[in-house]
């Protein structure tokens, strides 16, 4: 039996009502690498979680060197042969970088008192071959970003798996560091495990990966090599979305007089994680401006800032007003409403009840007409009043949130993902509400999205964000010949 | 004649006791604290009540408002001097916090019941009745305000669910149990409503305090069975769940009238222990427990 | 090993056990009592460091455990009159049984939650003294026949040697393999587990052994003071000085609570002057601890090396 070997089939899970992963199989053989693809929302990380025990699968079978595994706790699948590692490095604290590699090679003994004397010297090998070498008695909160992503690879490394799962690797890192984290990739191969590659962006790992399963919610849609993948129609449908067409009114652009919002030089640290990079953006009145980029690139992140919920460098201006110091409870009131990719509903209560607390401000008269009008551009919403939010379909969910958001009669509605693991036909129905809303009011958009077919047809103006940077920006149908060809 | 005796006692106990869980469960669904003093604070409202009932010359009635006023007061003063504090203190690290904010109000309470037996001693204070007199039901003579505190304490109750569901201001409280993040993107300010919460809080703290003071007495030696048997009853009813806590309070209170009238007073906490020893172990997150 | 030796903690407290040793020659009866029971409460909140510092767990009632463990050790003296080591024992053992007991709720339950549970698991312990007070004394407490020795010097030792041991053990426990372990379980769960270990036995593992001493040194304090009660072993109010003494010395570093510990009893001795009040300025100066220096003595002085 060929060691090393993963083997899954017909994988599924259920999250509540919602299908994260359907039938998901596949096959890596030991010295090999197999990209698993998706958007943001397409079960990927759930395939991770399922095989690495963190979640349950509701069926399907995982076998690492022909023993079955599914459905057994995590410490004995690792026990087994898996080693995982995390998109989020998680270091322990308290700890130093040798005790953390150390650690990763200790056995499950509650009567050990001491580790092997073989364990330290294998831990400084390590830690050479990842880089690791000058910091191994510093603690994880004095360490940069990459070097703590070096000691997930390390930890990985020093467990010896037949097979290694890794997730997200190169977000956050510079050029060069991904080409020294591609190469230690590219050892766990060149030493025969097997290995399950998790990205979001086909590019960034063609060079990396022998084969790729493309997913999207929670199904397959394409296997084969990179190349074909790229290539298949499906899959492009899904990250560019089929034609393009483009509706911008250049003009809007073109008049006198400050922008209503105006971002300046903005940064934003995570920890040691560089989010956003001096990112520079406008919008002014009535515009509809997309901002698209993969997730990791940024867009949650520039929202927040905006809307004040996390701390930032540079200014951000709105009808002139520096908005920093300000409380987000205050900035909401003052006309920026976000509605976020994570929706933030209040699940128990009605739908009803979450747009009445969006209309908490307004006189009597005026929730009166904001509840006419949202009821008449989102139809399903009066059918569904007296549901509990949590009992809503996503799509509906997603509407529900828009409508919320809008009962604040914001003068700006920045929206983060809307599309997220929506199906196409909601996709469409989202789509069209937010024409009419374009058309029909002078409301100015601020739409953050990664399916660039949804984000463009509405859209003035397009920047592209990328790694924590706009890279590109400028009018929609330019978008399609410039930008789109290398977005896949 | 027993039996009725023990519903009719019992439904009073229960509901006195409901209305201390009530409070409290509701505090900890709002903001997530779970207040160790909340005996504490019981007995501050019956304790200066009871000083303004009868020293101050105020009358049982005018006396209670004094007490729930001082209820609020304290409400307020560890809020802001103990919990509030401890939240925003860059100190402590985040997941530490919630065990910090129940040490501290652990210490609180203990500092409140040092503090008050010192100028009160620790002998249990009744309050003159409400109301005096004896009714008559169904052949079991009953002080009346016994009724009256049964009948106080649902109307206080009613009216809270008035207000979570048919207000503005009260949806709002709903909605941050539910969702405080959702809140601040809708444009409420949180610090508006943790102080609604703790103001309701106190004010249901300080009435179950003095009616508790008129109906059984009450002093600085119960705080700690007073704050034990509120949170006993909402991890039994389900922490964060207003109406868990009430079928809790009527299960425990009848429990515990059944077991001093028919097995043995000194008995009386016993089976509630013993029933919540089986929530913890077979249902933790209680009945209705949501969080 | 190495790294263990090197720990500016360990020095600190050889410094400070030299100076115990060097006691008995200079200071009086007295305060050589307060020691005493000083040093027994040093390991209750060494063990209580162990379950916080170490798993996680934030115990509320380590006076179930503790009273399990004198109350045990006490009934069986009473009642069966085995030599004093026995009783010790059992009232270990017992008391490790309670620790299991309470690991099981735990294991299911987050942070608060759990901490609620604990004070329940303390005010059952105290209902079931109270009413079986024909065996236990109820609340008045009970008296056992005998006691280590009638010499406080004796006594001294006896206490001195005890907390020496349990500090070691305890704090090369917290230093070896299985150790990290422990720390990773308490850090991040998923962590641990995709690292290979089994978090639920290790925790488990933790309870006991948080118990044992627990229960070891209560059941020492016992035969140490001759008597037991509600007041001196079980109450909510023993329960936060464990905790307290281990924020002021600073948790996550064992030695630290132990120093924690008897500074506070010493403390709560000298404010002894002030009669109840005396639990007051305890609390309120336990309240500012909490809210200007959680990191604790020696906690402040060790993380320097850690923050980024």
């Amino acid at each position: 039996m060929s060691q090393g070997l993963l083997e899954v089939a017909g994988l599924h899970k259920r999250f509540g009502g919602l299908v994260a992963v359907k039938d998901i199989g596949f096959t890596i053989a030991p010295g090999e690498i197999l990209g698993l693809i998706g958007p943001n929302g397409s079960g990927k990380s759930t395939v991770m979680k399922l095989i690495m025990g963190i979640e349950r699968p509701n069926a399907g079978s995982v076998r690492v060197g022909g023993q079955e595994v599914a459905g057994w706790p995590t410490h004995r699948i690792a026990r087994a042969g898996i080693g995982i590692v995390f998109q989020h490095s998680r270091p322990l604290h308290r700890q130093t970088v040798l005790e953390n590699i150390k650690l990763a090679m200790l056995p499950d003994s509650l009567l050990r008192l001491a580790a092997s004397s073989h364990i330290e010297a294998r831990a400084r090998e390590i830690a050479d071959l990842v880089g690791l070498s000058e910091v191994l008695y510093r603690h994880p909160p004095t360490l940069p970003f990459a070097d703590l992503r070096r000691m997930e690879l390390a930890k990985a490394i020093a467990r010896d798996p037949k097979v290694v799962l890794v997730d997200e690797p190169f977000a956050g890192l510079t050029a060069a560091e991904v080409r020294a984290f591609s190469d230690l990739i590219a050892g766990f191969r060149a030493q025969g495990r097997a290995v399950l590659l998790v990205d979001h962006n086909v590019k960034g790992v063609t060079a990396l990966v022998d084969r790729v399963l493309a997913m999207y919610l929670g199904e397959r849609v394409a296997e084969g090599s990179a190349a074909e993948v790229m290539a298949n129609e499906t899959v492009r449908r899904v990250y560019l979305g089929g034609k393009i067409e483009t509706h911008a009114r250049p003009e809007l652009d073109a008049r006198p007089g400050r922008p209503l919002l105006d971002v300046r030089g903005v940064s934003v640290l995570y920890g040691k994680a560089q989010a956003l990079q001096d990112v520079s953006l406008h919008v002014r009145e009535q515009e509809f401006v997309s901002v698209v980029g993969l997730n990791g690139a940024g867009k949650t992140t520039l929202f927040n800032a905006i809307c004040g919920l996390v701390p930032y460098f540079g200014n951000i201006a709105w009808d002139g007003q520096e908005l920093r110091g300000r409380k987000a409870a205050t900035i909401a009131r003052g006309g920026i409403v976000q509605c976020p990719e994570t929706r933030e509903l209040f699940g128990d209560m009605s739908v009803r009840e979450n747009l009445e607390l969006g209309g908490q401000h307004l006189t009597a008269a005026e929730r009166r007409s904001q509840f006419d009008w949202l009821y008449a551009l989102f139809p399903i919403l009066p059918a569904r009043a007296r549901q509990a939010a949590r009992t809503l379909s996503g799509g509906e969910q997603q509407m529900l949130a828009i409508a919320r958001a809008l009962m604040m009669k914001p003068r700006l509605l920045v929206l983060d993902e809307p599309t997220l693991g929506l199906a196409p036909v909601i996709l469409e129905q989202l789509s069209k509400a937010l024409s009419e809303l374009r058309r029909t009011t002078p409301i100015t958009v601020l739409l953050g999205e990664q399916n660039v077919t949804f984000a463009l047809p509405h859209a003035d103006r397009v920047y592209v964000l990328e790694h924590a940077q706009i890279v590109w920006e400028g009018d929609p149908a330019r978008f399609a010949e410039e930008a789109g060809a290398g977005y896949l | 004649m027993l039996a009725l005796q023990i519903l009719i006692d019992g439904f009073a106990i229960s509901a006195l006791y409901g209305l201390g869980a009530v409070g409290f469960t509701l505090l900890f669904g709002v903001s997530g604290v779970l207040n160790l003093a909340h005996g504490g604070i019981m007995v501050i409202a019956a304790l200066i009540g009871w000083q303004a009932a009868g020293g101050l010359g105020l009358g049982t009635w005018l006396g209670s408002a004094v007490g729930v006023l001082a209820a609020l007061v304290a409400s307020y003063a560890t809020y802001f001097v103990v919990v509030r504090p401890i939240q925003r203190s860059r100190a402590i690290p985040r997941e530490e916090t919630e065990i910090f904010v129940l040490t501290g109000t652990l210490l609180w309470g203990i500092m409140i019941q040092v503090g008050m037996a010192y100028f009160y001693s620790d002998n249990p204070v009744t309050m003159r009745p409400l109301i005096d007199g004896v009714t008559n039901i169904a052949g079991v003579r009953t002080p009346t305000n016994e009724i009256l505190i049964a009948v106080i304490s649902w109307v206080a109750i009613g009216l809270l669910w008035l207000l979570v569901n048919r207000t503005r201001a009260g949806k709002a409280l709903l909605a941050a149990s539910i969702n405080p993040r959702g809140l601040v993107l809708l444009g409420f300010e949180l610090d508006r409503i943790y102080l609604m919460v703790w103001t309701i809080y106190g004010v249901l703290a300080g009435i179950a305090g003095v009616l508790l003071a008129s109906f059984l007495g009450v002093g600085t030696s119960n705080i700690g069975n007073l704050t034990a048997s509120a949170f006993s009853i909402v991890v039994m009813g389900g922490l964060g769940s207003v109406s868990g806590s009430l079928v809790a309070a009527y299960v425990v209170g009848y429990l515990e009238t059944f077991t001093a009238y028919e097995i043995a007073p000194t008995l009386r906490p016993i089976p509630a222990l013993i029933l919540l020893v089986l929530v913890v172990y077979l249902r933790p997150q209680g009945l209705l427990g949501r969080r | 090993m190495a790294r263990a030796l090197r720990s500016p903690a360990l020095w600190i407290a050889l410094v400070l056990l030299l100076l115990a040793v060097s006691l008995p020659w200079w200071v009086s009866a007295y305060i050589l009592g307060v020691l005493t029971v000083s040093y027994y409460f040093g390991v209750f909140a060494m063990a209580w460091d162990l379950l916080f510092g170490f798993a996680n767990e934030v115990n509320f009632g380590p006076t179930f455990l503790i009273g399990l463990g004198a109350y045990t050790a006490g009934i069986l003296d009473n009642t069966l009159g085995p030599p004093i080591f026995v009783c010790v024992a059992a009232g270990a053992l017992v008391a490790m049984i309670g620790g299991v007991l309470l690991a099981l709720p735990a294991l299911r339950l987050r942070g608060p939650y759990f901490g609620l549970v604990t004070l329940v698991a303390v005010l059952l312990l105290q209902n079931a003294i109270v009413i079986f007070a024909s065996v236990t004394g109820g609340e008045i407490g009970m008296n056992v026949n005998d006691i280590l020795s009638v010499n406080a010097v004796t006594n001294y030792w006896i206490a001195l040697v005890f907390i020496a041991v349990c500090g070691a053990l305890l704090f090369g426990l917290s230093r070896s393999a299985v150790g990290l372990i422990l720390q990773a379980s308490g850090q991040d769960a998923i962590e641990a587990a995709a690292l290979g270990f089994n978090v639920t036995k290790h925790k488990l593992a933790a309870f006991c052994v948080s118990a044992l001493f627990s229960g070891l040194a209560g059941a020492m304090l016992v035969f140490y003071e001759g008597t037991a009660s509600v007041g001196t072993v079980i109450d909510i109010a023993i329960a936060v000085q464990i905790i307290i003494a281990a924020v002021l010395g600073g948790r996550r570093t064992i030695l630290g609570p132990a120093i924690g510990a008897i500074i506070l009893v010493l403390a709560g001795e000298e404010l002894r002057q002030l009669g109840q009040l005396n639990t007051f300025v305890v609390s309120a100066v336990a309240l500012a601890v909490i809210l200007f220096f959680p990191d604790g003595l020696l906690g402040h002085l060790l993380r320097r090396g850690e923050r980024g």
